[in-house]
């Protein structure tokens, strides 16, 4: 059965967290000086506020304990607090999400919705002018920078051509209402999704491609084409099931590459996300910051691979769940 | 791919096999041929190669030289990349920054490949529990979310050329212990393998020299494709202005310095240029391994369906 199954998937995957919490919380260990290193550079603050400081964030408890600590409070909510604003972290961070995952979500939407119907349109017409273009295009897209698809892309829209903005999420000079609004916050993302559902759709066709073309060669859609369905009947219903099972795990997996990949996106058109909050942070050393978000990435690579791995087997009976 | 391969093969099936036994080298290279695309990539990566390392010497500007009177140059012939805002010659920058970004890829690949070979044909070699935990490792790595660790890694360490190399081979070497274990797994209980352990080779030598070199095929595929990888890591991580500093140029530096410039000034050269350069060689470098793919293994064509 399945529940059981997903049960099972989502026990392993707790070692799996430990595993990468207590890589994320040694590799900040590591770094030389230590959190409050850019603090100590400044002369202004005495080595008596230093040692304040540090027995103040828990900093002179040994390793274990730093961790055993930061670990509980996690789980309780309590994700400390940033070195630079004094907020609590998990406000921080929760007031930045929802325009990553925003624009993660559209990205991801958008790569499907063209993706797909490329790779099947491009498979079914092998060699066709249409197959070479979108093959062709999708080996282009993987190897786009996309900082620098980006960049041309506001040389023309925005610079060129005055059509989009070119930076922030709303026009910050106007308050617009109703469908003005909508307008608005539309032409900001256009730029932004384009540039960060690159990659993610060039990949996905090629993969759409490849399924579609080993399930046409099938037998059993040669019988269903020699039994007289619609062509469109077998390659949606027939051949597009079977095909879809190895692209829904690609898919999936491509959720936290588009979240990550996010950071870049949102530097080159200067969104308030999480990307930028984790660059800023990595500059300033704020650790605590750095460590929540990267626990957030963390946790949503595990969780994309659990739900991927299930749908896999829903999808294809074959898969058994013992 | 299947992609190109495909269109190969008309070409192949014309071809005639010859009887006289070749070795694998010389095979290797005749069916990386057939691979246009690839062949083609092959001499792009190798003039790009080859410009960057003595390109510098030849063209008569410096990287590096101030000068207000050329600033803000379009392309001329005199300067066909154009200049930047301090007047340096932009083709210039291009050439020392690909020497740098180069170098980088090819170190992190070459360490993420030792890394990856070593942990890879341990754990396949041994078996067991030191096989259990090793994949237990690869797994938390690949859960690791990648381009976050390389910024933390080199904003907290400094952005030298060996914390960046690091970085981007931490997260870069378990594709290749993967590939090496499962090679190992089926290579050692071989009869060759079972051959050189009845005459009292020793273990050490039995996989550097018996095992090793029979499971590389796939590891130069991935190292291939793992320099493209670097290539756009360490040009992201640049652009983000957090890898070589300024004066220093790098292609991915000098899309992030070229930014409002291009933006609000609409000096298209600026941006153009070094996404270019990084845009060809990442192409170029993917055909590369796609030609290298097909030519050690032709039943890995088009089979991209399983798990990463």
């Amino acid at each position: 059965m399945v529940g059981p199954y997903v049960v099972r998937r989502m026990l392993q995957a707790i070692p799996l967290l430990f595993g990468i919490s207590i890589i994320i919380f040694l590799m900040l260990q590591m770094a030389p000086g230590g959190p409050l290193a850019s603090g100590e550079a400044q002369a202004a603050i005495t080595p008596e506020k230093i040692e304040r400081l540090r027995a103040h964030y828990g900093l002179d408890d040994p390793l274990p304990i730093q961790y055993l600590n930061w670990l509980g409070g996690l789980v309780t909510g309590d994700w400390g607090v940033s070195y630079d604003t004094g907020q609590p972290v998990l406000q921080v961070i929760t007031e930045r999400l929802p325009t990553t995952l925003a624009l993660t979500g559209l990205a991801f939407a958008v790569s499907l919705l063209i993706a797909i119907p490329v790779g099947i349109l491009a498979a079914t017409r092998q060699y066709s002018v249409f197959d070479y273009a979108s093959t062709g295009l999708s080996f282009a897209g993987i190897a786009t920078p996309s900082f620098w698809f980006g960049l041309m892309l506001l040389y023309l829209f925005s610079f060129q051509w005055d059509l989009l903005p070119s930076a922030g999420l709303t026009d910050l000079r106007e308050d617009h209402v109703g469908f003005a609004a909508v307008w608005d916050r539309t032409t900001h993302l256009i730029m932004p999704v384009a540039v960060l559902a690159l990659i993610a759709t060039a990949n996905l066709a090629r993969y759409v491609r490849a399924s579609m073309l080993e399930v046409l060669g099938q037998d059993y859609v040669r019988t269903a084409r020699g039994s007289g369905l619609p062509e469109r009947t077998v390659i949606l219903q027939h051949a597009g099931k079977n095909a879809s099972v190895p692209v829904v795990t690609i898919a999936m997996l491509m959720v936290p590459e588009l979240f990550l990949g996010a950071v870049i996106t949102e530097t080159i058109f200067s969104i308030p996300g999480m990307g930028a909050l984790f660059v800023h942070s990595a500059e300033l050393r704020d650790y605590p910051v750095l460590l929540g978000i990267l626990v957030i990435a963390a946790v949503l690579v595990v969780i994309t691979n659990l739900v991927a791995d299930v749908i896999y087997g829903l999808l294809d009976p074959r898969i058994s769940y013992e | 791919m299947s992609e190109v391969r495909e269109a190969a093969e008309p070409v192949a099936a014309g071809d005639v096999p010859e009887e006289k036994a070749r070795s694998l080298r010389a095979e290797t290279w005749r069916q990386f041929r057939r691979h246009r695309l690839a062949v083609v990539g092959l001499a792009v990566l190798t003039l790009f190669t080859v410009a960057v390392i003595v390109g510098p010497w030849l063209i008569p500007f410096d990287p590096y030289y101030i000068d207000a009177r050329t600033a803000n140059l379009a392309p001329t012939l005199t300067h066909p990349m154009g200049t930047d805002e301090l007047g340096r010659d932009q083709l210039a920058r291009v050439l020392i920054g690909g020497r740098l970004t180069l170098a980088v890829s090819a170190a992190a690949v070459l360490v993420a490949l030792i890394v990856g070979v070593a942990v890879g044909a341990v754990a396949g070699y041994a078996g067991g529990f030191p096989d259990n935990a090793l994949m237990r490792v690869v797994d938390v790595f690949y859960a690791l979310p990648g381009l976050f660790i390389v910024i933390l890694l080199v904003a907290l360490i400094g952005p030298t050329f060996w914390t960046i190399v690091i970085a981007i081979a931490v997260l870069s070497w378990m594709n290749t212990a993967r590939l090496v274990r499962s090679s190992f797994l089926s290579l050692k209980e071989k009869e060759f393998v079972e051959a050189a352990r009845t005459v009292g080779v020793s273990d050490a030598r039995i996989v550097l020299r018996h095992i090793l070199p029979n499971a590389f095929s796939p590891v130069i595929v991935a190292a291939t494709l793992g320099v493209a990888n670097a290539i756009l890591i360490e040009s992201s991580l640049s652009f983000l202005g957090l890898g070589f500093q300024p004066p220093e140029a790098t292609w991915g530096g000098m899309l992030s310095e070229s930014k409002s410039a291009v933006i609000s000034l609409g000096q298209w050269w600026r941006g153009l240029f070094p996404g270019l350069m990084i845009f060809i060689t990442v192409l170029s470098t993917n055909f590369i391994g796609d030609g290298l793919r097909d030519a050690l293994d032709p039943r890995s064509a088009g089979n991209k369906g399983g798990r990463a």
